[in-house]
């Protein structure tokens, strides 16, 4: 066995950096797989909590029949700022919601075309008996922040039943374990 | 930042100063842009198929119905919320009173009944979704939206 050479004491120190390299792959790691790259996340809001949602199913949104729709307050900047919304108040300026799809906004009064288009792209091969019509099949999540009119969120409901869209969900919340039944 | 060791055992020298630098430029992406996830989930809401709106409910629907009223106080910047004529503050005290009036419904021969709830456009989203939280804790499943104003205080 070959012998390890004794560093002099006039050596510069040396150090291994082999386990800080370990250490910095497994932080990487840990970082990358716990970043949420979603579309749905670019809006920020919060969602109301509620114990009672059933578990969101991530395989069914990754189908092409679903379509997110988030209801969030207008972000500040581009010389738009809403004092109210920023100190954590409830804003109930009609103006200041908006409808987002895949990135981009709308207001109640352009959004109806946009649902139109999602409904078309999975309408139902046979004429529902009870509608008497050819209905939609996509299915809807409405992600609403927890202030924002309820009004907005009935109006949208109201606008994919115009759409021929009926398979409407809302999202929530899952309260932490500790908050559970609150 | 980085160097080299041991360079007399190891015949093939890698500096690894670019990667640890990368490595730690990468880092420091992922923690600042890091966010812990919140669990979602989603309650059903589906519309019934050819049925629209059946506009406002007449007298005797109402008697077929839990009905929650709720209204936004914008001065005071809170929900009223109000079944019948009387105002229910309190969370338990709301979901009691739910859970009674739907097992009357219940026991008076009406299975079908559904629990409206018949909001204030202004009322926040939050408000309504604890009103329908509650209900599903009583496993109540009909949950109806009612459309238009509702009636004056």
């Amino acid at each position: 066995m070959k012998k390890r050479k004794k560093a002099d004491v006039g050596d510069p120190p040396m150090c291994n950096l082999i386990a800080m390299v370990d250490i910095m792959f497994l932080l990487l790691l840990f970082f990358m797989l716990g970043a949420d790259m979603g579309q749905r996340e670019l809006a920020e809001l919060v969602l109301p909590k509620a114990d009672q949602v059933k578990p969101d199913d991530k395989k069914e949104k990754t189908t092409d029949k679903y379509t997110t729709i988030n209801v969030h307050h207008k972000y500040p900047g581009g010389g738009f700022s809403c004092p109210i919304n920023e100190s954590g108040g409830v804003c109930r300026e009609s103006d200041h919601w908006m409808y987002a799809i895949r990135g981009r906004e709308y207001t109640a009064a352009d959004v109806l075309p946009r649902l139109e288009e999602e409904a078309a792209e999975a309408m139902e091969t046979e004429i529902d008996p009870k509608a008497g019509q050819l209905l939609s099949g996509r299915k809807i999540l409405i992600r609403a922040d927890l202030a924002a009119p309820f009004g907005d969120v009935n109006k949208l409901i109201e606008l994919c039943g115009k759409a021929k869209m009926y398979k409407i969900e809302v999202a929530a919340a899952q309260p932490p374990p500790d908050e559970m039944g609150k | 930042m980085a160097g080299g060791a041991m360079d007399e055992d190891n015949p093939v020298a890698i500096n690894v100063t670019p990667l640890i630098d990368v490595i730690f430029c990468l880092c420091v992406f992922f923690m600042c842009s890091f966010r812990f996830k919140q669990l979602e989930g989603k309650f059903d809401t589906w519309l019934p198929k050819g049925k629209g709106s059946s506009g406002v409910a007449n007298a005797t629907d109402i008697l077929k119905e839990v009905r929650i009223a709720m209204f936004w106080d914008k001065a005071a910047a809170r929900t009223i919320r109000r079944m019948g004529t009387r105002e229910v503050r309190d969370d338990t005290e709301l979901q009691t009173l739910i859970r009674d009036s739907y097992r009357d419904l219940m026991l008076a021969n009406v299975p079908d009944a559904p629990v409206t709830i018949d909001a204030q456009a202004d009322v926040p989203w939050n408000d309504v979704m604890k009103v329908v939280n509650m209900c599903k804790r009583e496993k109540i499943d009909k949950i109806e939206f009612a459309l238009g104003a509702p009636p004056p205080q």
